[in-house]
């Protein structure tokens, strides 16, 4: 059996491994932090058009995306929420990937999403927002079904030296890193380097923090940024993202001093990484 | 001709800057193709009295002049502003200012602030004001200094027609009377890129539509941000050359002659 035909038999298998199986086919670039707008109606395209011009602008072949409901979500809202990511990778399955959001604070609601979720196809990881710290045992049920279904958790975070009222429960880069020793076999991502306060304090937070990864999303583009992260993390850690924040997230990585290697893993190669643990028989 | 409105030398109290002496950043400017910068002093921002920093500056920049144009940071809510303004202007040959009002203890529409730009408009210097430094959510223990919004800046614009401003390191203009057509405000501000959006947004490309390619200029934020950003604007901008043209150095060629 070739690899074409492995990857066929899996995806039959395996819905979600439909993403693998055509991200696999070349070296994609994977904007591993991508948002669509929330709607209430699946049927609603909402902004799906903008997000895919600015991606084809940009060069950008895949978008890894979550849609966020009012938050603290309830059920209903992060139900809704995945029922449009689903429609939404229904309508451009080439382009749009998934993740299951949910608030960890629903319980078992959260878990069925996730599980629900999972089985469908284009879904590929967990989005965790702000509702609770990482680090809080009422997350932990959400980390070990990821881990369980191999798939990434990609988690909001952010380090302010000040309280950020908006955000109390806000984890960071210290927390995904006490986490990660919790759960060794999760896949952890911290979300936005260039969007969640101290970038330098993160990156060394998340040093020994082998499994977690960091994305290169956000709006701030302070040079050096992602090289720091590449030296203290190495690129095999980082992921491609812009979270909206599109000629920053391409700009910083071309300032970056990166071999050819290192941006073709970080633009992508590591993402597809992930995305293919979750074909891959245990 | 690609001109770099908003760059700076230096050292920044936070934060290293890899590319903040003359020789380092001319060497940045050369690998990504910018031919011109107006640089400040990033020592400045933080600095009480910030005359020797402008002195330092002009001194580093002194065998780069036909490539680094030096302003001065001038804190009008400082004695002796007046004296470090002409010195700068007259012999060190600073042809602009950048202000920080936020950092140095004073509003734009303060008495002190408009005798400034009364002062700097009378040698025929050109006003930058940074909106922010840093990104806000980054900021030091330290000190928890605000950015500037739009709105504090309409009423120096209109308070002081005659002087001009370039405004730097700013977003959200769009939703602010500063981007709003017939805005009944007098033409005498220019809006720097890095922080505007071209995609989704495009807040540069209804800035061009409102205010004119001519109002619009080039700047990176260098060496505090990576140029690259600006330039992956101007590339996915859908404008004509001739526009792109404007913004990415004849507009900061004419403020400057």
């Amino acid at each position: 059996m070739n690899r074409r035909e492995f990857l066929a038999v899996v995806a039959a298998a395996w819905p979600a491994a439909n993403a693998f199986a055509r991200s696999a086919a070349k070296n994609l670039v994977i904007d591993s932090h991508a948002h669509l707008s929330f709607r209430a109606s699946p049927a609603d395209e909402g902004n799906e058009a903008l997000v895919l011009d600015a991606a084809d602008k940009l060069g950008i072949d895949q978008l890894c995306c979550s849609i966020l409901p009012k938050r603290p979500a309830t059920v209903e809202g992060f139900q809704t929420a995945n029922r449009v990511m689903a429609a939404a990778h229904k309508r451009h399955p080439d382009r749009f990937l998934g993740y299951c959001f949910v608030n960890p604070g629903c319980g078992q609601a959260a878990v069925d999403e996730i599980r629900r979720c999972l089985d469908l196809p284009g879904f590929i990881g967990v989005k965790l927002y702000n509702e609770h710290l990482c680090t809080d045992p009422i997350v932990f049920p959400v980390i070990e079904l990821a881990t369980e279904l191999r798939v990434p958790i990609l988690h909001h975070a952010g380090h302010s030296h000040y309280p950020v009222k908006e955000q109390p429960k806000m984890s960071d880069g210290g927390r995904l890193a006490e986490l990660a020793k919790r759960y060794p076999e999760a896949k952890l991502i911290c979300a936005h380097i260039g969007g969640g306060g101290d970038w330098e304090w993160t990156i060394k937070a998340l040093r020994h923090a082998k499994t977690v990864y960091l994305d290169t999303s956000g709006s701030v583009t302070d040079e050096a940024m992602v090289d720091m992260a590449v030296k203290v993390l190495t690129a095999d850690r980082l992921l491609f993202g812009c979270d909206m924040s599109w000629t920053a997230g391409i700009g910083k990585i071309r300032a970056a001093r990166l071999s050819a290697e290192d941006r073709r893993k970080i633009l992508g190669g590591n993402m597809q990484q992930l995305l293919a643990r979750r074909a891959r028989p245990q | 001709m690609i001109i770099d409105t908003n760059a700076y030398l230096g050292p920044y109290a936070f934060r290293q800057l890899r590319y903040n002496t003359a020789d380092r950043l001319l060497r940045l400017m050369d690998t990504k193709g910018i031919d011109k910068a107006w640089v400040s002093s990033a020592a400045a921002i933080t600095h009480r009295n910030v005359q020797p920093a402008n002195e330092e500056l002009a001194e580093s920049v002194r065998r780069y002049r036909d490539r680094l144009i030096p302003l001065a940071v001038i804190n009008p809510f400082y004695a002796g502003w007046q004296d470090d303004l002409t010195a700068c202007r007259e012999l060190l040959g600073m042809k602009g200012l950048r202000l920080y009002p936020n950092w140095h203890n004073y509003k734009l529409t303060d008495k002190c602030c408009l005798d400034l730009i009364d002062a700097a408009t009378a040698l025929r210097m050109l006003i930058t004001i940074p909106i922010r430094v840093e990104d806000y959510r980054q900021r030091s223990w330290l000190v928890d200094v605000k950015d500037l919004t739009p709105a504090e800046i309409v009423p120096l614009i209109k308070a002081k027609p005659q002087a001009r401003f370039v405004l730097l390191n700013g977003t959200g203009y769009t939703s602010s009377l500063l981007g709003k057509k017939n805005n009944d405000l007098p033409a005498n501000y220019w809006i720097e890129i890095s922080r505007l959006s071209t995609v989704m947004a495009n807040e540069i490309g209804k800035l061009v539509e409102v205010l004119g390619s001519d109002r619009i200029v080039f700047g990176t934020g260098m060496p505090f941000n990576a140029p690259d950003p600006s330039f992956v604007k101007i590339e996915v901008l859908q404008l004509s050359r001739k526009d792109k043209d404007r913004i990415c150095g004849e507009n900061a060629t004419t403020l400057m002659s």
